[in-house]
């Protein structure tokens, strides 16, 4: 059954240059634990891609290799031709995590990790900070080309904030925000790292309807007019079936199904993790 | 939307431009002040003018006086250029410990790199050659001898250098372990200086020498170096015994320490060594190079200290381990906490009020009670035990410090976009801005939602 959905999953059916993520034979091992086992992950440009599975499956340990954050034991992954994760000599190597950010990729945290004393403006100018070029003694000089930087700066990040609807919350500290302007900040943070790939750990937890259906929609437009592309581990079922292009399935380490939403939600493999067997067999 | 029109103009005619237009702003910029906060604005006004000029009028007026007429003891010149030595130690420490959150309490060491270096290069510490270069020495006489204005700049780029170099073995540690380590680096520095007055160590491979040292003395032992030669440029000496003008000499280094921490802590590097502070990890996703961003807060911060170190040397024309214990890094430390920690002015506040409790009240105090009680100990021992009550007291009634930084003040909103404003010159189109709202029992009632979590 794997093999078929394998098959008419994503690994191997779109053309080479139309994925951005090429993850290959990806393997983590803490100690004893196997959290991601031998995962092949294709993320075609521009396509919303869903990581579900049950608690503990890998997801956020799939995401924090694709960032740089944790080594991978084995496997290999690429980004837009770039090698994320190879290998060099017997040993496996990964980029670190500033160098993944200033390839392209941004992302958000399953618990919000904003600074939480610095304002909404200011947690956006970090996010560009890793394309700046100002060295620190243009700064103790106040040399023209910083004092030019910091202006540009200042009216990149005024307008991705103007985009997410937080423009008159500039001045206020990350932890004075609402809850949902917080999620949204994050993602701001993260666009103003200039990214192709977002990766969003969960960006509708804790949210009421409403505040998710905003949330989608502005998945929808980050990808739609900023021509990303979104990688999003995600819970809640509504929002993954009605957003994304495909799902992959992670059960203890391992893809156990992949495909459209209609393709996933149907295939028993998905519904026995997360129901159990009874549930599969009824 | 100004920004595009208001564009500077590069290289050195640009920044002589930007740098004019803004010194044409000034008076513009203050009358504004005296309209927004008029009674703030006079007073500080008032308590600048007093900070530049007292030394003169303590020249001119209440040094004759202080030892006979006033109830309370005022500072002289000397405690005045400690306060700024301390000073600029505090604005040093307070970018590694304030800006980027990172605990040294082996700050001392880089002090005493500065220290050691203005000695080495100017004294007649290694009598066996004779290098004389700019300086008033007479040629011919033994030792290294090289006027101050090179010395300091060499004792900065070694402090900074060892900044570095001692950062570097810190940086995957956080919190708790990195104040252990810097710990030890302050234990040892003062320890090594102290003992390297007879080195003698050989080391050989196969019967062929590698490294032979016999009985070399590098750093006088616990005698120290002693004499340094004084700072003299123009026929004007900026020693101990040059009344004001070492005063003012320490007070021009200080406001330069103090636009240099302004500078950085309004630029990039400050906002990455804010993130650090807040949020290591998120700071490394968003791109922030963490390895060179807290080396570089390690070395500017060592630098401060270089340049103290350098010259106090010059100043007391002499440099003794004893002035490089521990107790030194937590006394530096003890003025950035209850200054306000992140806050430059906050810091400077907190080094002038100790070091002129430990300075001048003390000693003063000292004096007053032998003179009523002559058994009784001398308050001037105490000071540590004064710190560490003020310590307790300020922790529990003001944890912030007397001045604290934006971010140690619990709830001060609106001024990120204000403050790049006023510095940039530039308006950023704001509608309406608000006054935070108060975002946090939203966020506890969010945190009690079964939140599904996934630990790795």
């Amino acid at each position: 059954m794997t093999d078929t959905m394998m098959e008419v999953g994503l690994t191997g059916s779109v053309p080479d240059d139309q994925i951005l993520v090429k993850a290959r034979g990806v393997t983590k091992r803490f100690g004893g634990l196997l959290a991601v086992n031998k995962v092949d992950f294709d993320i075609p440009r521009q396509s919303i891609v869903s990581l579900i599975g049950p608690n503990g499956a890998g997801k956020t340990t799939f995401f924090n290799m694709i960032t740089g954050a944790y080594v991978p034991t084995a496997g290999e992954i690429s980004f837009d031709g770039h090698p994320i994760v190879y290998l060099k000599g017997n040993k496996v190597r990964s980029l670190k995590p500033h160098e993944v950010t200033a390839l392209g990729i941004g992302r958000t945290f399953q618990n919000i990790r904003l600074f939480a004393t610095m304002s909404a403006l200011d947690n956006v100018r970090v996010g560009i900070h890793v394309h700046l070029k100002s060295h620190w003694w243009d700064s103790i000089l106040r040399a023209p080309s910083m004092l030019n930087e910091e202006m540009d700066t200042i009216d990149e990040a005024m307008g991705l904030l103007r985009m997410l609807g937080l423009e008159s919350r500039a001045d206020t500290w990350a932890r004075n925000l609402p809850y949902g302007d917080q999620r949204r900040l994050e993602i701001g943070r993260a666009l103003a790292t200039r990214p192709k790939l977002l990766l969003l750990d969960e960006p509708t937890a804790g949210m009421n309807a409403s505040e998710t259906r905003e949330m989608t929609d502005l998945i929808r437009k980050l990808r739609g007019d900023l021509g990303l592309t979104v990688l999003l581990i995600e819970h809640d079922m509504r929002v993954v079936m009605g957003i994304s292009d495909r799902i992959t399935v992670l059960d203890h380490g391992e893809v156990i199904a992949e495909g459209n939403p209609a393709e996933v939600r149907a295939n028993p493999k998905v519904i026995e993790a997360y129901l159990g067997r009874g549930a599969a067999e009824a | 939307m100004s920004a595009e029109a208001k564009r500077i103009g590069r290289g050195p005619i640009g920044w002589l431009g930007h740098m004019a237009d803004a010194a044409e702003a000034i008076p513009g910029n203050y009358s504004r002040l005296l309209r927004a906060k008029r009674g703030r604005t006079i007073a500080l006004t008032i308590l600048g003018l007093l900070a530049l000029t007292y030394p003169i009028i303590y020249q001119q007026l209440l040094a004759p006086f202080s030892r006979t007429v006033f109830p309370l003891p005022v500072p002289d010149e000397t405690v005045v250029t400690f306060m700024l030595i301390f000073g600029i130690m505090a604005i040093g420490l307070n970018i590694v410990a304030g800006f980027a959150g990172l605990l040294d309490l082996g700050y001392v060491a880089f002090y005493a790199l500065g220290a050691y270096t203005a000695a080495f290069l100017a004294s007649p510490h290694f009598g066996s050659v004779s290098i004389v270069l700019f300086s008033n020495v007479a040629n011919g006489f033994p030792g290294i001898h090289l006027p101050f204005w090179v010395v300091l700049p060499i004792a900065v780029v070694v402090a900074a250098t060892f900044g570095a170099l001692l950062g570097a073995p810190t940086l995957r540690l956080r919190g708790d372990y990195l104040a252990i380590v810097t710990l030890g680096f302050g234990e040892i520095v003062p320890v090594f200086f102290k003992n390297l007055a007879a080195i003698t160590f050989t080391f050989s491979v196969a019967g062929t020498t590698i490294i032979s040292l016999q009985n070399v003395n590098l750093t006088g032992g616990p005698l120290g170096i002693n004499p340094i030669d004084p700072f003299i440029i123009l026929g004007i000496g900026f020693g101990a015994t040059s009344g004001i003008a070492a005063c003012y000499f320490v007070m021009a280094l200080t406001i330069i320490g103090i636009v240099v921490a302004r500078n950085l802590e309004r630029s990039r590097m400050g906002r990455a060594w804010g993130a650090i502070r807040e949020d290591e990890t998120a700071a490394e996703m968003m791109g922030v190079n963490t390895v060179r961003t807290k080396l570089l807060a390690f070395a500017l911060g060592a630098a401060f200290a270089g340049v103290a170190g350098a010259f106090q040397a010059s100043y007391l024309g002499a440099t003794t381990s004893d002035f490089f214990q521990f107790s030194t890094s937590i006394l530096v430390l003890i003025m950035v906490i209850l200054g306000g920690i992140g806050n430059i002015w906050g810091v400077l506040a907190g080094a002038i009020a100790l070091t002129y409790i430990d300075k001048s009240l003390l000693p003063w105090l000292g004096t007053r009670v032998q003179a009523v009680a002559p058994d009784f100990p001398n308050p001037s021992q105490f000071n540590f035990l004064i710190f560490g009550i003020l310590l307790v007291v300020m922790m529990r009634f003001r944890p912030e410090g007397f001045l604290p930084s934006r971010q140690r003040a619990a709830e001060l909103s609106v001024h990120g976009l204000q403050a790049a404003e006023e510095e940039l010159g530039v308006e950023v189109e704001t509608d309406n801005v608000e006054v935070a709202p108060h975002g946090q029992a939203e966020l506890d009632r969010r945190a009690e939602l079964p939140n599904e979590m996934e630990d790795e």
